[in-house]
């Protein structure tokens, strides 16, 4: 599998033509689709024939020219169905494109296919999507994180070299450390949300999988910068791609203590140590630093999340669109009917703590606190990023490798702990990348760097020095 | 009389932009159903709000001129509840922290004579769709192209005492924000509806009663109406040793009561919180400044300088300044030279009935003046200007007004000859009455008078036709 | 705190969930763990005035009043469940109306 500048480059210069590389494309999501990875929702020759038609005849120049992408199936598009891996959205048509997909399309991308995804992007495994779990790529048995499994498990199998995901808490960054692969989460705001679908409305993100940092790179500078369409982005241009280095000179590296547990997996510090001592000889200064209300994060995620998401979700009532349960009785009994049965577990208990921690009596003691917690939270990295003269974060992306089906399925605490590391950084909006440290016991480990808001060249151009030195495939032992 | 009325109005008002709060779509009243809607107003999955600049400064326009403070930060938020012309299940609303606060409105109470009532808040929020129950046998028909039209909420204090009052404080209310554009105020096409808060206490009580919420009034009369009988049926049941209950009722105008709604559907946790979509409203000081000098001049203030600048009594100068566009009008006749009671009749009379049926003048203020000033001239009647004034609207409004005097054959004949010719043909027709005249019964010259206006078909001059028959009946 | 059945069903019928039997008591034994799980938040103190945090920008932008909507590639009436003469189509609402 070539990567994102190769193809664009080969395709701009009639090398390859998007034909030839539509065609690879089918057939190597064929081969994925009949392995049982489970990662895709909707694909189809014809349509892939067909994106390649329209980077044929437009000026095929672009910066990804001919490169095949991955949606996440909560990004909508016209020409594929949308159904964020639910049964409420079987068979549903957007009218319209998310602006990313327009963005995409306007550099030369090919849509590829929808990714399978835990459904409207609620979980951490991707076992939650109402058409069937995804497989890790290097072993069934596990899964490849989530919610973005789809998108990350085709980008890890080499079936495409890029994907786009989405991130409220974790989504991408989380499985791209348990695939892999890079996984960039933006600055809430540096791209557009119009045409995701809505799920944490202020911690929502459009984010983007490849191999390696600079596939990740290019799509975000496609897909980035203001959209009329959506009143949430920031005025800033698009994030440009960084100027390769080869040193940390001059860079401050914060480490977290509170992201480094005593009982932090023994392969996944390992990883770590290992990092940090790379970090340390190509110059960069690391430094021991303190993100003293981290401990609430998750706590104030899982308040502030399905708080959001009970009211994003209430627009699927079976009156304009979507599957329609119950009818013929009377309003009150196809609305329940529609939801009961259209939603699945996992997103029934987000509706229902989201509607509790709203409601009379209840907003100030969960609510009120958890947007307070909130500004603290930000508040630690603004003073360490303002104050204390650090560059960037690292710590871990997750606290272990990629954990088996069904380990976590009975828990949902346990489920949302996996997250603890990556969703303090959704909190408070701000960049950070995953990208392959080494291997613990064959599986991936993912480091996290993380950056102040705005700073998405520097964090890249910083995760591009780490990812020349260090082996991402080499195993480490404790 | 022991009870005292107490009631608070919540009135929606429509903001006079020509695309929808939070989308591009048209505002447009009458198209065809579910044609002015996109992704954002249908609430599909993706759409993100994007809301507009100039609902904003209508809305902080209105607020100005209902004396508010207009806030340098105002939130945006979600009100939650299901309903199928709700799109999204939230209506984007703002709550604790609303545009602007502490108005008033001031009015001449029918009871009380001058009265200010306050105004709590105005905030801004958008319409949902329609519901159509009448369409479809046993189901309810959606209709959005309503959904996403910008509104503002004004909401008063419980000042108001009776349902006379509270009719007169809705016209007072539309004046005003009809003064400042920001609405067209119009009740037969949604862009102004009442809900009314209402409660009795016994005189003298100090604490307020359990009140109920009126919907569904029409018409400002239905608004009175309804509060007539809301209030009667508080007192009734209070009297009978009864409790007011907390309810909604839906007044019905074919029977003139109201009746409660499912005391289960109004029991709603709106779970109110800030819309993630959208950052704070934020306007400098320098902006709100800038929308306080750009209002225009207020009814009252207007009233005022038409009395003391045109000497207009105090009624004259009310029904004057009842539409800002009829006050103009009116000092735009009298810039054109005409006499300012003569122009307050003129436009108080033909020009408003006219512009009352469908809000056009059929002729220009520079015309208007003209016409005024052939009758001061004994060009043509009273009653001669009064049909060219409607006959310049078939002509165009610009028509010269003489011309087509002319044309109807209207300008009055003052030349004597001409009178005097009339004059000897009414002499001769009516030799018994010309003989009685004689003998002393002067009163006939009324009868000689409208004979010779009949002769002539309205065009000799009734002014000059006297002198020409007393001087040839004395001869 | 734990939350029982009789509350779960409570707010789930304020969230228009129809909550199957059987999976009732799963349903509020979950919901009662991620309540307790984020009444770690207690913690916290509550301070008077603390505005809630706000990620992107600071001030909304505010578009231009143009009548210009995001076209539909295809129209409303694709979509729907129900949909007759240009309308949309549910039960009849009476009850909610009062009438």
């Amino acid at each position: 599998m070539k990567s994102v500048a190769d193809i664009a480059a080969a395709v701009r210069e009639g090398r390859v033509t998007a034909a030839d590389v539509a065609h690879d494309t089918g057939v190597r999501l064929a081969a994925a689709d009949a392995a049982g990875l489970n990662a895709t929702l909707h694909w189809s020759p014809q349509l892939l024939e067909q994106e390649a038609t329209r980077v044929a005849a437009g000026t095929s120049d672009g910066l990804l020219a001919g490169v095949p992408v991955a949606i996440k199936d909560n990004i909508v598009t016209e020409e594929q169905p949308t159904t964020c891996g639910s049964r409420i959205l079987e068979g549903y048509r957007s009218p319209y494109n998310a602006t990313v997909v327009e963005r995409l399309r306007s550099a030369g991308a090919m849509i590829a296919g929808k990714t399978n995804l835990d459904e409207f992007a609620m979980g951490s495994s991707t076992e939650h999507s109402a058409y069937g779990r995804v497989r890790h790529p290097l072993d069934a048995e596990r899964v490849p994180g989530g919610s973005s499994g789809g998108s990350a498990a085709l980008v890890a199998a080499g079936v495409v070299p890029a994907a786009l995901g989405s991130e409220t808490g974790g989504s991408v960054r989380q499985p791209a450390s348990f695939c892999g692969i890079v996984g960039l989460k933006p600055g809430y705001g540096r791209v557009s949300r119009s045409g995701l679908v809505a799920f944490g409305s202020s911690l929502d993100c459009v984010s983007v999988f490849g191999a390696t940092v600079a596939d990740a790179a290019s799509l975000l500078h496609v897909i980035s910068g203001p959209d009329p369409y959506d009143a949430t982005t920031v005025d800033a241009p698009p994030v440009a791609i960084p100027e390769h280095r080869d040193h940390l000179e001059g860079v401050v590296i914060g480490l977290p203590r509170e992201c480094f547990p005593d009982d932090l997996d023994a392969g996944v510090r390992a990883a770590c140590d290992r990092t940090v001592a790379r970090l340390r000889s190509l110059g960069a200064e690391v430094r021991d630093v303190s993100l003293p209300h981290s401990r609430y994060a998750v706590a104030t995620y899982y308040v502030i999340n399905p708080a959001e998401a009970s009211a994003n979700l209430a627009r699927y009532d079976g009156v304009r669109y979507g599957q329609r349960r119950g009818d013929g009785v009377d309003l009150p009994t196809l609305y329940r009917a529609t939801r009961g049965e259209g939603f699945g577990a996992e997103v029934q208990r987000r509706i229902i703590t989201g509607t509790y921690v709203l409601s009379a009596g209840y907003y100030d003691a969960y609510y009120t606190r958890a947007q307070q917690a909130r500004n603290r939270i930000a508040g630690d990295f603004d003073r360490l990023f303002r104050e204390e003269g650090v560059s960037y974060l690292f710590t871990p992306t997750t606290p272990t490798v990629a954990f088996k089906a069904g380990e976590k399925t009975e828990d949902p605490v346990a489920m949302y702990l996996a997250d603890i590391f990556v969703c303090a950084v959704s909190l408070a909006g701000l960049p950070a990348l995953s990208i392959p440290i080494g291997r613990s016991e064959g599986l991936p480990v993912g480091g996290h760097f993380i950056g102040p808001a705005l700073d998405e060249t520097g964090l890249l151009q910083a995760a591009a020095v780490v990812e020349q030195a260090v082996d991402g495939d080499a195993e480490v032992r404790p | 009389m022991t009870w005292e009325t107490v009631i608070g109005l919540e009135v929606h008002i429509q903001l006079a932009t020509r695309s929808k709060m939070f989308c591009g779509c048209s505002t447009a009243f009458g198209d065809p159903p579910n044609t002015n809607v996109c992704p954002v107003c249908l609430g599909l999955p993706g759409a993100l709000p994007a809301p507009n600049g100039e609902a904003v400064r209508l809305g902080a326009s209105a607020a100005l001129a209902l004396e508010c403070t207009v806030h340098e930060r105002s939130v945006f938020a979600r009100k939650n509840y299901f309903y199928p012309d709700l799109p999204k299940g939230y209506q984007i609303s703002q709550f604790d922290e609303p545009l602007a606060t502490g108005g008033v409105v001031r009015f001449a109470s029918p009871d009380r004579g001058p009265l200010a009532v306050s105004i709590t808040r105005l905030h801004l929020e958008e319409d949902a769709g329609k519901s159509l129950h009448d369409r479809i046998p046993g189901k309810t028909a959606v209709d959005f192209n309503r959904s996403g039209v910008p509104l503002a909420e004004i909401v008063s204090g419980p000042d108001l005492r009776s349902p006379g009052e509270a009719r007169v404080y809705l016209n007072a209310l539309k004046q005003l924000l009809m003064y400042t554009g920001a609405s067209d105020c119009s009740m037969e096409q949604g862009s102004l509806r009442v809900d009314a808060n209402l409660s009795v206490r016994r005189v003298g009580d100090d604490r307020l009663g359990t009140k109920t919420e009126v919907k569904n009034m029409n018409s400002f009369a239905n608004v009175e109406r309804a509060l007539t009988f809301e209030r009667e049926r508080q007192i009734a049941l209070v009297e009978g040793g009864g409790q007011v209950d907390h309810t909604t009722l839906l007044f019905d105008a074919a029977t003139g009561t109201a009746r409660p709604m499912r005391s289960k559907e109004e029991s709603h946790d709106y779970r109110y919180f800030p819309e993630p979509d959208l950052s704070p409203l934020v306007l400098t000081s320098d902006w709100i400044e800038t929308r306080r000098a750009e209002l225009p001049e207020l009814p009252e203030a207007k009233r005022d300088r038409l009395m003391s600048a045109f000497g207009l009594s105090p009624y004259d100068a009310s029904v004057l300044t009842s539409d800002a566009v009829l006050a103009e009008y009116f000092e735009a006749v009298i810039a054109a030279g005409a006499a300012p009671k003569t122009s307050a009749n003129w436009v108080m009379g033909e020009v408003m009935s006219r512009y009352n049926q469908d809000g056009r003048f059929i002729v220009t203020a520079r015309r208007l003046a003209q016409l005024i000033a052939m009758v001061e001239d004994g060009v043509v009647s009273h009653q001669a200007a009064k049909r060219v004034f409607h006959e310049l609207e078939e002509a165009g409004a610009g028509a010269d007004p003489a011309a087509v005097a002319d044309r109807l054959g209207l300008l009055q004949v003052g030349d004597s000859d001409a009178l005097g010719g009339w004059v000897d043909e009414v002499l001769a027709a009516f030799p018994d009455e010309v003989g009685r005249y004689r003998q002393g019964e002067t009163k006939l010259i009324g009868f000689f008078v409208g004979q010779v206006m009949k002769r002539s078909a309205g065009k000799a001059d009734p002014k000059k036709v006297q002198p020409v028959l007393r001087e040839k009946l004395g001869g | 705190m734990t939350i029982r059945r009789e509350e779960m069903l409570r707010v789930a019928a304020l969230a228009e969930l129809g909550v199957a039997e059987e999976d009732a008591e799963r349903l509020a034994r979950d919901i009662a763990a991620i309540v307790e799980y984020v009444s770690l938040l207690e913690g916290l103190p509550v301070e008077e005035g603390v505005r809630p945090f706000v990620p992107g920008p600071a001030q909304v932008r505010l578009r231009e009043d143009v009548v210009a909507p995001i076209p539909l590639a295809h129209p409303p009436a694709d979509m729907a469940p129900e949909f007759v003469g240009g309308l949309y189509v549910v039960p009849r609402l009476g009850a909610m109306e009062g009438e």
